[in-house]
């Protein structure tokens, strides 16, 4: 046994005892007690998707939040805790309760300042419209947006250059129409840009791989975000990850090998992206199953990426906790510091994709910390967060605003789960949400910049990623042992904000060309 | 039958479009499973080449086995194959729908060899047996079809119960063990990428299994491969230079032969599949008989699980490391060449050895210079390649691992010469009564 333990460390890459150890938070599971009580259900159709969109629709600071249910109907669920305290959600009528629907992304798209969800579903895609206290209306033939009638399961949105109204990338997986031999059906991805705040008919990504994941990305911080498209190869045929140029007023086009772009052949299921080396570019986890991605840019300006991900200790390729040791599959990634120790840390939600045999039938989550060396270890377990149910879609969030982050995951066929990040050991923290006048009100696309000592983290704001799940709200930074520090917001259109002073463990409002604002929760 | 050939038409495996193959036929039945099974080979974690081999002879041996037992110029291989029990016996008397056993067995052999791939998967072969057993019942009488039914699955049964304790029923991890001891020793395989699963070869005990029609799996014996050594004198070092200078020098041509010959496990049909849709895309274009295509596919799919179980007591007997590893201590420590390294040992070359055998057992069935083109790669964007025969087909397969910098010249020398002894013992096989 000694040596299959020795081994299985090995494979990992995990970071051995002589490298300092990062605090591992401590988690509280409260679904029982929170109100939450949904289950993303269904059978072939359903197998991929779950997802969980997490916004404040009325006003209050706290983040609501809308579940997948797949041949359930999706659930709303109002944001009712108390700083500090327990989670609690109250499940109330908003509009968003339809059936199908696979993900969930936040997005102010009429720039209204009021929350729009976008519903990624089997048959028609809808985005609903915000009214204001959590209320939501079908907009699709208001906005001319075409749901079409796909199996979509993967989003992002951005604003193109001189833009007044967001382009929303859709990505399908297969025809599901093709019961007999789906292989090589993958169906266009949809690239829905403006026309006179509205959209224009869907221009069809050709080719089109069968997406898991998409996010809009400044990858060389050009200024102009690309597309980064996670695609499954179980089903494409002759298909690889992608990154289109999306340029305004240009059609869409894919980076080229001349371009330095290198075919990647992955199980695709999401994408999460962070600064972790603090050079200003950002890496990019791709979950898959067994072996997992994360990926440096390596020759910069070409568009090639190294993988690093043993390196680094998070191939996470099968269960590091339990007694199944097969091959895992991971779905939903995110990057935050979940210790405010001012490292990024990484969530992944792992699950089977539906009893196949090959691979860990119970596959706990990830819990990775990122140590000063760089480095990940798996704290799931002891962080209580290692839930063998079929994960899929999840949101790292700070529910009740005391500056910890929690945690909610979605699972297929079992009911969805909520964490209370309860530890009382970690360092500072800071919270921030950007506004701007006019269009883009959230500010996707930009970046957000926090000093820390010498070094400064940059965390770029995007709209999409992950595995069918989005989130819009506070923006999250620890900061160890900082009580105060500066930030600044390089603005999509590339105005440089000034630095400006801000206190640990508050909520800022960073509007642009103002100061920045303490919020004071009511 | 309209509503048939249309389902069909959409089960088209890479350069397989159906032709005139009526699905009615045992042999339209046996060849229509058959590419269902290529597509799952692609779809199916486990289905390394060596496992797509393995499971590709059995289901040809059912087919075999169950036309042997019929109305047909077959004779059973009971007495030739290893372990091979009897095939059981039909009821004498009795009428038999040779399309509906056919079908029973190989929906038997598919669901069973197939059992742990994921959900789409299950939902083809779902929806693709109820559709195939609507129609070839179609018309036929109630009894004959439960009798054929039953026969079919009895056949398979008992190759699937013979197919146990071969070695090769059980694949854990995707086929990379969790624990294994490196051997020590520069001359010796290290892992090649950083891919946590990989960190650990590839089934290193294939080459114990049980072999078909050879006697075992050292059978076929390879001589050593040259002696490492660092010195630029040296044979291996000159057989590893010739790698870095192929890719130095690589035209379009020998970039289009590698990536053509490239058959990447999960992305393709694999080395073994790739020779399988060869021989179909023949058979086809022949409108070849059941007997002929059961003898071709059998014949063929023994030849290659042989070689991959020789190829693989040669892999961990020598255990010798990649040109990747070599080049990048000793020559280049960035050197990258153009193909994925493969996770196993280098010497043999596996596709070497299978092709020969392939080649041997396509040249019994077809001729000596039988011109074909192939293009079984052409739904992953890969041009037809013409062949003035197979053993030219197999060298260039074998050649493409050099071109491609997984291999040096040794292992695809003596590969093939070990693929054409192991297929001396398919084409030995009689098959005809």
């Amino acid at each position: 046994m000694r040596n299959v333990i020795v081994a299985t460390i090995l494979l990992s890459g995990v970071a051995t005892a002589a490298e300092p150890t990062p605090v591992v938070p401590t988690f509280v599971e409260e679904t029982k007690s929170s109100g939450i009580s949904s289950t993303y259900k269904g059978e072939w159709v359903y197998m991929v998707g779950g997802g969980v969109a997490t916004f404040d629709c009325n006003g209050d600071g706290y983040a609501d939040m809308i579940l997948s249910g797949g041949s359930n109907t999706a659930k709303f669920y109002r944001n009712t805790s108390k700083r500090g305290g327990s989670l609690k959600f109250k499940e109330q009528a908003s509009g968003l309760e339809l059936d199908k629907v696979i993900g969930t992304y936040p997005l102010d798209i009429d720039s209204d300042g009021i929350m729009d969800v976008v519903l990624l579903r089997v048959g028609e895609n809808v985005v609903m419209r915000g009214k204001g206290n959590c209320k939501f209306e079908n907009a699709n033939k208001t906005w001319a947006f075409d749901g079409g009638d796909a199996w979509s399961t993967s989003f992002a949105a951005t604003w193109e250059k001189g833009a007044n109204w967001p382009t929303l990338a859709i990505g399908n997986y297969i025809d599901r129409k093709q019961e007999i031999s789906p292989w090589g059906s993958c169906t266009d991805n949809w690239l829905h840009r403006p026309a006179d705040q509205k959209f224009a008919p869907p221009v069809a990504l050709k080719p089109s791989f069968c997406a898991l994941s998409m996010l809009f990305t400044d990858w060389n911080k050009s200024g102009t975000p690309s597309l980064r498209v996670s695609n499954d190869r179980e089903y494409y045929e002759g298909g690889q990850e992608q990154l289109w140029h999306i340029d305004a007023g240009k059609p869409p086009a894919l980076y080229t090998e001349a371009e330095g772009w290198k075919p990647l052949k992955i199980w695709g299921m999401g994408i999460a992206s962070n600064d972790l080396d603090g050079d200003g570019y950002p890496e990019y986890f791709l979950t898959s199953m067994a072996d997992h991605k994360l990926q440096t840019l390596a020759a910069a300006p070409a568009a090639t990426f190294k993988d690093i991900a043993f390196a680094k200790g998070v191939t996470v390729h099968r269960p590091t906790t339990g007694t199944d040791l097969r091959p895992s599959t991971g779905w939903h990634a995110q990057f935050e510091d979940v210790n405010n120790d001012g490292l990024e840390d990484l969530f992944v939600a792992k699950g089977n994709v539906d009893k196949m045999p090959d691979f860990a039938a119970k596959d706990p989550n990830n819990l990775l910390l990122q140590g000063a060396d760089g480095k990940f270890v798996d704290v799931a377990s002891k962080a209580g967060v290692a839930s063998t149910y079929s994960s899929r879609g999840a949101a790292v969030v700070d529910f009740n605003n005391d500056g910890l982050l929690d945690l909610v995951v979605v699972n297929r066929n079992e009911k969805a789960q909520i964490w209370r990040n309860t530890s009382t050991n970690l360092g500072h923290w800071l919270e921030l949400k950007l506004q701007q006048p006019a269009t883009n009100r959230d500010g996707i696309g930009a970046w957000i910049e926090v000093k820390k000592g010498d070094k400064i983290m940059h965390r770029e704001i995007t709209s999409g990623g992950g595995h069918a799940s989005g989130e819009n709200g506070w923006w999250h930074f620890g900061l160890g042992d900082m009580t105060k520090t500066e930030a600044r917001v390089i603005w999509p259109d590339g105005q440089i904000g000034e630095w400006q002073n801000v206190d640990g463990n508050k909520y800022y409002i960073l509007e642009r060309d103002k100061p920045a604002k303490i919020w004071v929760q009511k | 039958m309209r509503a048939f050939v249309k389902l069909l038409a959409i089960v088209i495996v890479s350069g397989l479009a159906l032709t005139s193959a009526s699905a009615a036929t045992p042999q339209g039945v046996f060849t229509n499973w058959y590419k269902l099974a290529l597509e799952l080979v692609r779809h199916t974690a486990t289905y390394t080449p060596p496992v797509a081999s393995r499971s590709f002879a059995y289901m040809s041996i059912a087919a075999f086995e169950a036309t042997a037992s019929g109305p047909s110029s077959l004779k059973s291989l009971n007495d030739q194959i290893q372990g091979l029990p009897l095939a059981p016996k039909r009821e004498a008397g009795k009428t038999y729908n040779e399309a509906v056993v056919m079908h029973s067995t190989m929906q038997t052999m598919v669901e069973n060899l197939f059992s742990n791939t994921g959900p789409t998967g299950h939902h083809a072969m779902d929806a693709f047996s109820k559709k195939m057993a609507s129609d070839v019942t179609l018309g036929a009488k109630k009894d004959v079809v439960k009798r054929s039914e039953k026969f079919g699955r009895k056949i398979a049964d008992s190759i699937l119960k013979w197919s146990m304790d071969d070695g090769g029923a059980v694949i854990q991890n995707m086929g990379f063990p969790t624990t294994y001891t490196l051997t020590k020793g520069p001359a010796h395989w290290v892992p090649t990428n950083t891919i946590g699963l990989q960190q650990n070869p590839l089934l290193p005990s294939w080459g114990k299994n049980r072999t078909f029609a050879m006697p075992d799996g050292a059978t076929c014996k390879l001589p050593s491969p040259p002696d490492y050594s660092e010195d630029k004198n040296s044979e291996f070092y000159k057989q590893a230079n010739e790698v870095v200078e192929a890719k130095k020098n690589l035209t379009p041509e020998q970039k289009a032969i590698a990536k053509f010959w490239s058959d990447d496990a999960m992305l393709t049909v694999t080395p073994p599949g790739h020779w399988i849709s060869i021989a179909m895309q023949i058979l086809e274009k022949q409108n070849a008989d059941m007997d002929k295509t059961a003898e071709v596919l059998t014949k063929l799919s023994i030849a290659e699980a042989d070689a991959f179980i020789g190829c693989w007591n040669g892999k961990f007997q020598y255990d010798l490391l990649r040109p990747i590893t070599y080049i990048r201590r000793v020559m280049d420590p960035k050197w990258e060449p153009l193909l994925n390294t493969p996770p196993f040992p280098e010497y043999p070359s596996g596709h070497s050895t299978q092709s020969a055998a392939a080649a041997l057992v396509m040249t019994e069935a077809f001729g000596d210079n039988f011109a074909f083109t192939d293009d079984t790669g052409t739904k992953d964007g890969l041009k037809p390649r013409s062949f003035k025969s197979f053993s030219a087909a197999a060298e260039e397969a074998g050649i493409s691992r050099l071109y491609g910098g997984i291999h040096y010249r040794a292992a695809i020398e003596n590969g093939l010469a070990q693929g054409r002894c192991i297929g001396a013992f398919a084409t030995a096989l009689k098959t005809r009564k």
